[in-house]
């Protein structure tokens, strides 16, 4: 493979942290040397140029597996050229503003504004002003309606898509849902737009926008209006209470219905993907077990998103996880889904994959796993290191508050798995809470304590009745903020004002003083900023383009959000945090209603309804309860229906 | 099982005979960015991926027992280093050096490797030279006159701590050169464990004491071209160099 020279001086790249970000030269990368011979000599190409660009550093986006998943999607077509980009750290960032050198890939160190389509993957909110600086260095002009014939199209997926308003105007074309098909139908689009440039009949941009709307799960925001809703004359305030989105003409459609894979066996997964040099925060290969989750905890928006569960089988996933370890080297296996425990297979796999890896030093990494004497023996087996901790997510310190958001983990099973481990001579235990949920009240944030104070009571217990020596025990509480999100029953739930969480933190703080328990707490500052980005609307986004200005990007990096600056902004724009944070009528239109994941909204209000009458809603395993999302024909509650 | 009884478990393993293959690699290109730590880290995962018989460490973090002769500081290049990799069973170097080339991410190659009996030195403790190759305009001049001063004094941080030290006798000689090329220069520096010169600190003697433009230094190429035992000037390659067996001192 032909080596491509980043366009930076040696002592440019000797001044910044982490040199390698920026110089590319993987294992497994993709450059198409037959795309590059085209270009030297004609000065363009026949394929579709597409960048997949991550706003996060390099060693973030490495990690992240959507990026593999596309990555290698699109190199595998034959009109596609995928590379890499990432955000540029500070200091790598000041030289290219400095020498005016544009944000190039890691492949071919070609100019992101070289590139017929730039895909961003947006996995967290806060990673929005990324996207701004990116383009910025890219030298691509923010705003979609300011892009001309030249400028490449703008794209994005991801999870947190499913509201893109606040972001609207930046991007040409969203993509709603699991991209592997998707994706490449829209690289057919700007093929075909691409080859009429210079043609007696050239596809305008126009056109080609709504070309894409054609394709099922693509989101067009130009092609859509926004009106706002100030209520009735006795409610209005001035504030608005609901973003309506429609079509701009009829040709448009109305309902945006999010795409996912049919049967993920057959689906291309990477089992080559581009190893990093350098070491990067997850540094291990992914082996993804199966999409969607069949809890429905309230408050989890991955848990409604993602749904139907869909598994792979066995037998496809020993053979891709064999191809997987032999082509990257890792020696780290990670099982990916959101519950590991629950794919049904589970055991099989995790015994099949062991044998594979015998005597390779391959371990295997199992987050997301419930504990019981199954998962506990299976540690001990994978874990050739030192004991870690162990994880549980009770989410809420009391049954009560458990039962409001559906959390179906019971205090028998956490008492009687963690007897096992501390017997088995565990003991360090990770507590994972959240502070601000509907309905929580000062008992269930002192529940907290107490659930940890009886887990140390337990274990000095088990220590007397078995006689053996302990050690030094360690308990770590650790609480995060409730944000509520688009698509989950609590999408419509208010967030507790700062000064209210930051009381209950007090409150669990000054009960829960030993010297085995600490705590850990989550910042508030982004939490806050969080649902203004997950629940707002399109009028954010000369908000974000404003405060990108000001210089406020990497607001994901603690150390780098300014809050007080960002509300500054809002309020600038006539908006108020309380406008995003407050509780959202259910008659009010959401600005996300455009919008499909298959599951209803009719469902999720129900589940709301549920979670304030502190009733529980089974597993989609246990029994469906009609969340819609049968309505793609597949997956495995679907099945069940059919047995039924 | 409880943790002392898995530490012991752990530790308790008698020692294998290990095939040791010492070769020579070069970096270019992009991995001439890494930090030692990624580069040791690229070639443990080629050899993963080779499949090569590698052994491991014992212990609770079992590493590929792989031994480089010389950390390879970020930003320079080089032509000629060299790491042991042992092997559980004796392997032919030429497929040895083969297996891996198709496993190492551009811009590092294994140049060739020689089966060795395990050895008592570590190839870390046999280096004591180096020889380097430094291209930019005029730098031949600037380290002529280097080389013709007393002393060379440069700041040098460890630790966090500021220290002012002499590198002036680790520069051994310049080597001739036939064309006398004045943009490039090649010399003898001591390396290894117990004195050891950074090119980075060559480089700002340079600027400092033989007015060298600052951003000339800073972007000078550097390219290690050899590693060496021996006491200068009676060096010899590192992989040329006779090796006492471990089998031997094991009997003793």
């Amino acid at each position: 493979m032909k080596h491509y020279p980043a366009p930076l001086s040696r002592s440019d790249l000797m001044s910044v942290e982490s040199p390698a970000r920026y110089v590319g030269g993987e294992f497994n990368a993709i450059i198409k040397e037959d795309m590059m011979d085209e270009i030297e000599k004609t000065g363009k190409t026949s394929y579709v140029r597409f960048a997949f660009c991550f706003p996060d550093i390099y060693e973030i986006g490495m990690s992240n597996l959507a990026l593999q998943i596309l990555y290698h999607v699109l190199n595998d077509s034959d009109f596609v050229a995928c590379e890499r980009a990432f955000s540029p750290w500070f200091d790598m960032d000041k030289i290219l503003r400095e020498k005016n050198i544009t944000l190039y890939s890691q492949e071919t160190k070609t100019p992101l504004c070289d590139f017929d389509v730039l895909g961003f993957t947006l996995g967290y909110e806060m990673c929005y002003t990324n996207v701004l600086q990116m383009l910025d260095l890219g030298k691509i002009p923010f705003l979609a309606k300011d892009r001309g014939e030249d400028d490449p199209v703008i794209c994005c997926g991801g999870p947190v898509t499913y509201n893109i308003e606040p972001m609207a105007d930046f991007f040409d074309i969203v993509m709603m849902g699991e991209g592997e098909e998707m994706i490449l139908e829209v690289c057919e689009k700007i093929r075909e737009y691409k080859r009429s440039k210079g043609t007696d009949a050239p596809i305008s941009r126009m056109q080609l926008l709504r070309n894409c709307d054609s394709i099922d799960g693509v989101y067009v925001p130009s092609l859509y209006e926004v009106s706002y809703h100030y209520g009735d004359d006795e409610t209005a305030d001035g504030r608005a209470r609901g973003a309506k989105v429609v079509p701009a003409d009829d040709s448009v459609k109305k309902t945006i219905r999010k795409r996912i894979i049919t049967d993920l066996d057959s689906c291309s997964y990477p089992t080559a993907p581009v190893v990093s040099n350098l070491r990067v925060v997850h540094d291990r290969s992914y082996l993804e077990v199966f999409r969607g989750c069949i809890r429905g905890c309230r408050f989890c928006q991955a848990g409604f998103i993602y749904r139907p569960v869909r598994e792979k089988s066995v037998d496809v996933l020993c053979e891709q996880g064999r191809l997987l370890e032999k082509n990257t080297g890792y020696d780290e296996m990670g099982l990916l889904s959101l519950a590991t425990s629950d794919y049904t297979c589970f055991p099989e796999l995790a015994e099949n994959l062991l044998t594979t890896f015998e005597g390779h030093h391959t371990s295997l990494s199992l987050p997301s796993l419930r504990l019981d004497s199954f998962s506990l023996d299976l540690r001990e087996k994978v874990q050739s290191t030192r004991k870690s901790g162990l994880t549980f997510a009770p989410e809420a310190g009391t049954q009560r508050l458990r039962d409001v958001i559906n959390k179906n983990i019971k205090e028998e099973d956490i008492f009687s798995a963690l007897r096992l481990a501390f017997m088995g001579g565990w003991s360090t235990v990770k507590l994972y809470f959240m502070l601000g949920l509907p309905t929580e009240t000062d008992e269930d944030v002192l529940g907290i304590a107490d659930l940890a104070k009886r887990i140390e009571k337990l274990y000095f217990d088990v220590g007397r009745e078995t006689g053996q020596r302990m050690r030094r025990l360690d308990i770590t509480v650790s609480t995060s903020l409730f944000i509520p999100k688009p698509f989950t029953p609590f999408q419509w739930e208010m967030q507790n004002a700062k000064e209210e969480l930051m009381r209950k933190q007090r409150l669990l703080k000054d009960n829960m003083r030993s010297r085995n328990i600490h705590y850990a707490w989550h910042d508030f500052d982004s939490s806050v900023w969080e649902v203004v980005l997950a629940r707002g609307d399109r009028r954010l986004s000369s908000v974000l383009l404003e405060g990108y200005q000001a210089g406020h990007y990497f607001d994901a990096w603690d150390d780098h959000f300014r809050l007080d600056e960002w509300v500054g902004i809002l309020e600038k724009h006539g908006l108020t945090i309380e406008d995003f944070s407050r509780e959202y009528s259910e008659e009010e239109i959401l600005p996300w209603d455009h919008i499909s994941v298959g599951v209803s909204k009719k469902f999720l209000l129900s589940e709301r309804h549920k979670a304030h009458e502190e009733k529980t809603t089974p597993s989609c395993r246990e029994h469906c309860s009609g969340c819609g999302a049968a309505t793609f024909g597949v997956g495995e509650c679907f099945a069940k229906r059919g047995e039924d | 099982m409880l943790q002392s009884d898995l530490e012991k478990k752990m530790t308790l393993q008698p020692h294998q005979k290990a095939y040791v293959q010492r070769a020579s690699f070069s970096r270019e290109g992009a991995t001439v960015y890494l930090g030692h730590l990624d580069l040791m880290t690229c070639f443990e995962r080629a050899a993963r991926r080779a499949e090569l018989p590698i052994l491991y460490s014992q212990g609770y973090n079992p590493r590929p027992m792989m031994v480089f002769a010389l950390p390879l500081g970020v930003g320079i290049e080089t032509r000629c280093d060299y790491l042991d990799v042992s092997l559980d069973r004796s392997y032919d170097p030429v497929l040895f050096t083969e297996k891996m080339n198709a496993c190492l991410p551009e811009g590092l190659r294994i140049i060739r490797s020689k089966e060795i009996p395990e050895p008592k030195d570590s190839i870390m403790s046999i280096v004591t030279t180096a020889t380097y190759r430094f291209e930019a305009p005029g730098i031949r001049e600037a380290m002529e006159q280097a080389m013709g001063m007393e002393t060379l004094i440069v700041t040098k941080i460890s630790k966090g701590k500021e220290k002012q030290t002499d590198i002036r006798p680790l520069l051994l000689s310049l080597q001739k050169s036939e064309d006398e090329d004045p943009d490039s220069v090649e010399f003898y520096a001591s390396a290894g464990s117990e004195k050891n010169v950074r090119p980075d600190l060559i480089l700002s003697s340079l600027h400092t004491y033989c007015g060298m433009d600052r951003d000339v230094a800073d972007n000078t190429r550097v390219i290690r071209t050899g590693l060496y035992a021996g006491n200068y000037p009676k060096i010899i390659p590192i992989d040329q160099a006779k090796i006492r067996k471990f089998e031997d001192f094991a009997n003793n």
